[in-house]
């Protein structure tokens, strides 16, 4: 019995490492996000395999604590991290090196290696289904609305 | 019956009031006057009503600081020219209270405490006070351990005199004022900073503690300060506001050591555990007498400050630069008086330090003969006028010093030199008002070589201002006349009892020559502005116009005072020393008779000096452009007043801004470069980590796990054992 507990745990501890050593080595914020995520859940694993082990709800129930706030922890970093690209149209995280000292030469290798107008490419969609009737606006709202769709379209 | 009068007579004057504010003119003051005194009948016939004794001690003050605060919020927005209502209904307020304090309140309380002052301190030691006072208990600002500063109204009869001479000027000045500073732009601010002052004064004056007497007695010194400086656009105002505040710091000091003192040995400020308790004064005196003549003599050096005393009277003369009225309220009536008041009150002291009161006739007789004599030659009107109040300040002075004759002869030298204090409020009031009016007239010239022979032209200033003249320059049966008897007749007191005979005598015959001097040089200055020939100068424009009558009914009254206040109060009636002996501290006297000799000596003295001026810029007037040369350096030193600002500007002035200059550079290098070393050793060591702070992500999170791991290892480390 002893041995399933130890497999979980080698499980647990290898997320976790796996999780450091990616947040250390990616330079990508989504990845970096990912990477922490996968931290969280090996130690959530490590905990729920002691609550088991010592016949104690604690590690569980922070186990659910966590999970919760994670979820919230991700939503906000998602919406930080699509701020942060935004502004600068990069998921670098070597870009923003702003916050350092103020006499500090920038660190060596700021500059992303990948030109970043050769990552914009997005997928399009196909438009689909019918065009909407937009007569009942009859007004100059509603031929924007409608020009302003077909633009969208078209891009 | 009573409270109905009483009622009826509030009603009339509140309906006054309303018409004051409604249109102001001068039929509506002399109603409101004959209403207040309706109301004063009514309240002193029998009122137990709502004006009980608390309440009109507290309605003294506190009506011309509600009136300081109303203009200054609401001043420049809303009353602007009419800020001056305000301050006049406050001051009435507190005018008519005072009256009612004085003929009322005190004799009542009197009649209660029974005359024996002295028994009654001792016995009731917890009492606040002592001696027949009213006292309105006001809140407890300070109570830690032994220290218990209590912020109380008391006031007893000296300080319902002043009270009343103060209040009673402020509201004749204001009055002035109010035609006097018309189409000012500072309109507001001048009553807000008037209101502050008649608010500060009467605190001062009813203060129960020496704490609260310091506290007020800044108080007045920043109103006197915002006051000179009230054209502080002007660089010399600004110079002047400047220089009162500084010289009168150096007095201040004193006082505040003196207090100090006080404090050290008697462990208490309060008037009733100092000044009531002879016992205990008595004690000190005997065990160690330089103790007592060092208080004495720091709190008199406070009162020079204040009371521009030679070497520190130089701030007094350059105060003219603030507008007139307040020279005639603050620098002459009120505030300078401060410093008399004060020595009054601590008289149970200086009766136990006869050095210290020697010290004090000297001074006052070096600064009545020194102000006297520089008078003499200025031509500034207004600056005659302010030397001449310096000279009647030492003559105070000298009276309040010749209480060194010993007990019994202490309270009449005090009552002397309040008695003088009291007619000269209103004298000297009178002729800067007058002074002030001239000013007006002639288109702010004030010099008295540019204009002359203004009698026709300012029929009601040249007669007040003659009233004024005569009664400062001592002329019989006028009120300076009497009180300056008095003080003539303390100090041959003092020459014939006290242990120093010989200084004495001296101070007299200064205090002779000083009331010759006075006299000439205030009719001097009367021939020169409203004799000879008829001279305008071209600021007045074509035809120079008298005063509005809300400037001259206030010169009417003053000048009804200064003519009759001095033989109604004192000789005829005796009101004077008989109220003023009721003040603890100072013992019941008979009235003196009256000094013929000396009353014969000084109408002499008068009549010769105003003769002397009669013969000098009447009958000699073509040949006074050949007197300075006559006199040589003698009018030299006279016109440069004696130098004493070059001496003080050479002796003290500049080297303090040497001293200033070396301390400045010693800051910038040996200071400035310390404190930076001591700033750079943190930057120096910090610049070791601070490569870490690269503001790259990833480096961050290393630093995170590698701190982490030397955690884990050393709790590891530890766990195992």
């Amino acid at each position: 019995m002893s041995a399933d507990y130890e497999r979980f745990l080698v499980v647990g501890a290898a997320l976790f490492a796996l999780g450091a050593i990616g947040f250390l080595s990616r330079r990508n914020l989504i990845l970096m996000v990912l990477s922490a995520e996968m931290m969280l859940h090996g130690i959530g694993l490590s905990l729920v395999t002691f609550s088991k082990l010592h016949h104690s709800l604690e590690g569980q129930a922070f186990t659910v604590f966590v999970l919760t706030v994670a979820a919230c922890e991700a939503g906000l970093a998602l919406s930080l991290i699509l701020l942060l690209y935004q502004s600068k149209k990069s998921l670098d995280v070597n870009v923003w090196t702003e916050i350092r000292e103020p006499d500090l030469p920038p660190p060596v290798d700021s500059s992303s290696p990948v030109a970043e107008e050769d990552l914009q490419e997005f997928p399009k969609l196909t438009p689909a289904g019918l065009q909407p009737d937009v007569s009942r606006f009859g007004n100059q709202a509603g031929r924007e609305l409608v020009s302003a769709s077909q633009k969208g379209g078209q891009s | 019956m009573a409270t109905f009068g009483v009622g009826l007579s509030a009603m009339n004057f509140l309906a006054d009031l309303a018409a004051v504010a409604d249109g102001f003119s001068f039929s509506h003051v002399t109603l409101s006057m004959a209403s207040v005194f309706s109301l004063l009948v009514a309240s002193t016939l029998g009122s137990e009503g709502f004006l009980t004794p608390e309440v009109v001690l507290t309605l003294i003050p506190t009506a011309p600081l509600l009136a300081a605060a109303i203009i200054a919020l609401l001043g420049k927005p809303l009353l602007k020219e009419r800020s001056h209502l305000v301050t006049v209904a406050a001051f009435l307020v507190s005018f008519v209270m005072s009256l009612i304090l004085m003929f009322q309140d005190l004799p009542a309380a009197a009649t209660q405490h029974g005359p024996d002052v002295v028994e009654s301190a001792v016995d009731h030691e917890h009492q606040k006070s002592y001696g027949p006072a009213v006292i309105a208990p006001i809140f407890e600002w300070v109570n830690i351990g032994s220290v218990n500063v209590r912020v109380d109204l008391r006031a007893d009869a000296m300080t319902a005199m002043m009270l009343v001479m103060v209040t009673g000027v402020s509201l004749l000045v204001a009055l002035f004022a109010s035609g006097y500073m018309h189409g000012d732009p500072g309109y507001p601010r001048f009553f807000a900073a008037v209101s502050l002052f008649v608010f500060s004064m009467t605190m001062l004056v009813l203060a129960p503690s020496f704490l609260m007497l310091f506290v007020f007695w800044e108080a007045v010194g920043l109103c006197s300060y915002l006051l000179i400086g009230f054209w502080f656009k002007k660089p010399s105002a600004a110079a002047a506001a400047k220089k009162a505040f500084v010289v009168n710091r150096i007095g201040d000091f004193g006082f505040i050591l003196g207090v100090f003192l006080i404090w050290v040995n008697f462990g208490s400020l309060n008037f009733a555990d100092v000044l009531g308790r002879p016992d205990k004064l008595e004690a000190l005196a005997t065990q160690s007498p330089e103790l007592v003549t060092g208080i004495c003599l720091l709190l008199f050096l406070g009162a020079m400050g204040k009371s521009a005393q030679f070497p520190l009277h130089v701030w007094l003369p350059d105060a003219m630069e603030g507008p007139t009225p307040v020279s005639a309220l603050i620098h002459a009536a009120t505030m300078v008086t401060a410093g008399v008041y004060m020595v009054a009150r601590c008289t149970p002291l200086f009766v136990l330090a006869p050095q210290a009161q020697v010290v004090v006739a000297s001074v006052g007789a070096i600064t009545a003969l020194v102000a006297a004599l520089t008078a003499l030659t200025q031509h500034d009107l207004k600056r005659v006028m302010a030397y001449s109040t310096v000279s009647q300040l030492g003559y105070m002075f000298m009276a309040l010093g010749a209480g060194a004759a010993g007990k019994d002869h202490a309270t009449f030298a005090v009552t002397a030199a309040m008695f003088h204090l009291f007619t000269h409020a209103y004298f000297k009031a009178l002729l800067f008002l007058a002074s002030g009016s001239v000013m007006h007239a002639m288109g702010d010239v004030i010099d008295m070589r540019r204009f002359s022979g203004l009698k026709h032209a300012l029929p009601i200033t040249h007669w007040t201002f003659l009233a004024g003249a005569g009664a400062l320059a001592g002329l019989p049966l006028l009120a300076g006349f009497w009180s300056k008897d008095d003080i003539l007749a303390a100090l041959q007191t003092a020459a014939e009892h006290s242990p120093y005979p010989g200084v004495f005598k001296v101070i007299f015959a200064v205090a002779a020559v000083t009331a010759l001097l006075t006299a000439f040089y205030t009719f001097r200055a009367y021939f020169l502005t409203f004799h000879g020939p008829e001279k305008f100068p071209e600021e007045a424009g074509h035809h120079p116009h008298e005063v509005t009558p809300v400037m001259g009914w206030p010169l009417r009254i003053l000048a009804v005072c200064a003519l009759g206040i001095g033989i109604l109060v004192g000789p005829l009636t005796h009101w004077f020393p008989s109220t003023l002996g009721q003040t603890p501290g100072l013992s019941h006297h008979e009235a003196h008779g009256l000094h013929f000799g000396l009353m014969a000596v000084s109408a002499v003295i008068a009549i010769a000096g105003v003769g002397a001026a009669f013969v000098v810029y009447i009958k000699g007037r073509a040949s006074i452009d050949g007197l300075p040369s006559k006199f040589g350096p003698l009018h030299k030193l006279s016109l440069n007043k004696f130098y004493f600002d070059e001496i003080f500007t050479g002796a003290i002035v500049l080297p303090l801004r040497g001293l200033a200059k070396v301390a400045f550079a010693l800051d910038q290098l040996l200071v400035d470069p310390l404190v930076d070393l001591f700033g750079a050793i943190p930057r120096w060591i910090s610049s070791i980590p601070r490569v870490l702070h690269n503001g790259l992500v990833s480096s961050y999170a290393i630093v995170m796990f590698t701190g982490l791991l030397v955690i884990v290892l050393f709790a590891l480390q530890v766990l195992a054992g």
